[in-house]
């Protein structure tokens, strides 16, 4: 009778630290992927108001509440849920605030910040974080009436220059000016809002913000066909998603989404003929569809691991053209965006 | 004498890859599986001969010219074609190029590679090869240059073949797939391009890849 007792206590005791182990571990495990499979949805990181990039359209009255949302970030998610889950509305978007992104990402908050962030050493470092690929090259540039016929940032020597005080973009235009030998006047406040009034009043001859930027903020000039802007760039700004640090597993599936879109443009793989595609004799064709290779499964995923992005959300020039190019409102030109062997430096390695 | 093939039917049809067939094939191809029309724009989507070319049309900034960025080992200079984009960089200096947005071969009337420019010609002749004529019994025989016509305010003759790359009386066919292989460009873009390429410039035409 004793012995039965203590050898229910005995069990009992173990069966106790199993489950808080097993609760600790469940509360403490780090692997996103693993998380994320058994949630049964991605928590998007994205920014609440950036048309364009990623926006929250409130007045639609879709019956799935996400699909309100729209733009490049909020889709190069979408394109993560659909590696997968096979499914582009299993990601769940929270917008995030600039300055409380990071920490949010790295409390778990959200799996996956896709909020147009630069990629810095500082950042990675100071909340032990991980940019995994370049998704768009940003940087600050100008915009200028059409009518002044220049299409070079060389060109604007003696110009009143209208930028928000207190921004990286301030100290590019200094640094940019001075390196160049060029004599400018700066006209600076504290809004944006009040740059691009006094820009528009023409009380300057050019205003300066980030490029994508710039392509947002023409759209609500009085006239905005009388504007163009210059194709130089005088800063780096990669926007890039976010992942946290020792957790590899789930950053190669960020990355590798990216690239895959990347690569299916490059091949011309589409949403349109990814069908045609799954059918594709040519041998890069079949490993990135997943009809050659076991890539996905040795991601944790399925053999169609891209071919269920393109699918669902298409390649990377699709999701530009949609968002932010010559299908949208903002229609910026890809630029530094267009493919490697097309004009630009988006390149990324090869499935093999 | 070289016919001026290229420009568009409104007929939709489709064949199989065009430097494979020859000539007469392609026309017995062209009257035999006719599909039946799929757009409205039917019949003529990129020809209409002597209709004046609208220059008050408002281009999508996607289609006006403009100076981008472009990195390539290419020299200045030098075209180089994107058909499915539907732009034409002309190579400058310093990382960048002039993008002008074009109207583009039709499927089956697509190619690609390397060729020069061979002949420039100022608001050129057009005589439709017997080919177009059979695809396209409305089409004039012959037509001299000047506003109305298909071939618009300049040409450049692209190597020895029937491809130009040459203005248009219809400004909303450009950043669409038309044409029966050429080229075309806006009057203002054309004649702006035609100033700055001289005979002998290098064209490298590409298309999108294949599956």
């Amino acid at each position: 009778m004793r012995t039965f007792r203590g050898g229910l206590l005995i069990g009992l005791a173990v069966a106790i630290l199993v489950a808080a182990v097993a609760v600790t571990y469940e509360r403490y495990d780090t692997r996103t992927l693993k998380r994320t499979v058994r949630r049964g949805d991605v928590l998007c990181g994205v920014n609440k108001g950036l048309p364009g990039f990623s926006y929250r359209d409130d007045t639609a009255s879709m019956p799935d509440n996400e699909s309100g949302w729209t733009g490049f970030d909020v889709d190069f998610c979408r394109a993560v849920a659909a590696a997968i889950f096979n499914d582009p509305n299993k990601a769940r978007f929270i917008a995030l605030d600039a300055n409380e992104r990071f920490k949010e990402l790295q409390s778990r908050k959200v799996d996956i910040l896709s909020r147009n962030s630069t990629w810095s050493m500082a950042r990675e470092l100071e909340y032990d974080l991980y940019f995994p690929a370049v998704a768009y090259y940003d940087g600050a540039g100008f915009m200028l009436p059409r009518s002044r016929n220049i299409d070079s940032a060389l060109d604007l020597s003696g110009s009143k220059v209208c930028v928000q005080s207190a921004t990286t973009t301030a100290l590019h235009l200094t640094d940019y000016f001075r390196a160049n030998n060029i004599k400018y006047e700066e006209v600076k406040f504290d809004k944006l809002d009040d740059v691009v009034k006094a820009y528009d009043s023409g009380k300057c001859d050019t205003l300066t913000a980030d490029v994508s930027q710039l392509y947002a903020l023409r759209l609500n000039l009085t006239k905005p066909g009388d504007h163009s802007i210059l194709p130089d760039m005088i800063s780096k700004e990669p926007l890039a998603p976010v992942v946290r640090q020792r957790d590899d597993d789930w950053m190669m599936i960020v990355k590798w989404t990216l690239y895959a879109m990347i690569n299916a443009e490059e091949l011309g793989v589409t949403s349109k003929n990814i069908d045609e595609a799954m059918k594709s004799k040519k041998p890069e064709v079949m490993r990135l569809v997943g009809t050659d290779g076991n890539y996905g499964e040795q991601l944790g995923l399925t053999k169609d691991w891209a071919a269920r992005i393109i699918r669902h959300v298409g390649n990377y020039g699709e999701m530009y053209d949609r968002n932010i190019g010559s299908g949208s409102k903002l229609k910026i030109p890809r630029g530094m965006n267009q493919l490697w062997n097309a004009g630009g430096v988006q390149y990324a390695p090869p499935i093999r | 004498m070289v016919f001026m093939i290229c420009l568009g039917s409104g007929e939709k049809r489709f064949m199989t890859k065009f430097r494979h067939l020859s000539w007469m094939m392609m026309a017995a191809v062209g009257l035999t599986i006719s599909i039946a029309p799929s757009r409205a724009q039917q019949p003529d989507v990129g020809d209409q001969p002597g209709l004046i070319a609208d220059d008050s049309y408002q281009q999508d900034p996607e289609w006006r010219k403009q100076v981008v960025y472009y990195r390539t080992t290419e020299a200045p200079g030098t075209i180089i074609v994107s058909t499915a984009e539907r732009h034409l960089y002309l190579v400058q200096p310093g990382g960048r190029a002039i993008r002008y947005g074009i109207g583009v071969g039709r499927q089956g009337f697509q190619w690609q590679g390397l060729m020069n420019i061979t002949k420039k010609a100022e608001w050129p002749d057009w005589t439709p090869p017997p080919e177009m004529i059979q695809r396209q019994p409305y089409l004039p025989r012959f037509m001299a240059g000047g506003p109305g016509n298909p071939l618009g305010a300049r040409a450049m003759y692209l190597g020895t073949t029937v491809y130009r790359i040459h203005g248009t009386n219809r400004p909303d066919t450009i950043g669409t797939a038309v044409s029966s292989g050429c080229f075309r460009l806006v009057n203002a873009d054309v004649m702006d391009l035609y100033d700055r390429v001289p005979v002998g410039t290098k064209v490298i035409v590409r298309q999108k890849p294949e599956l």
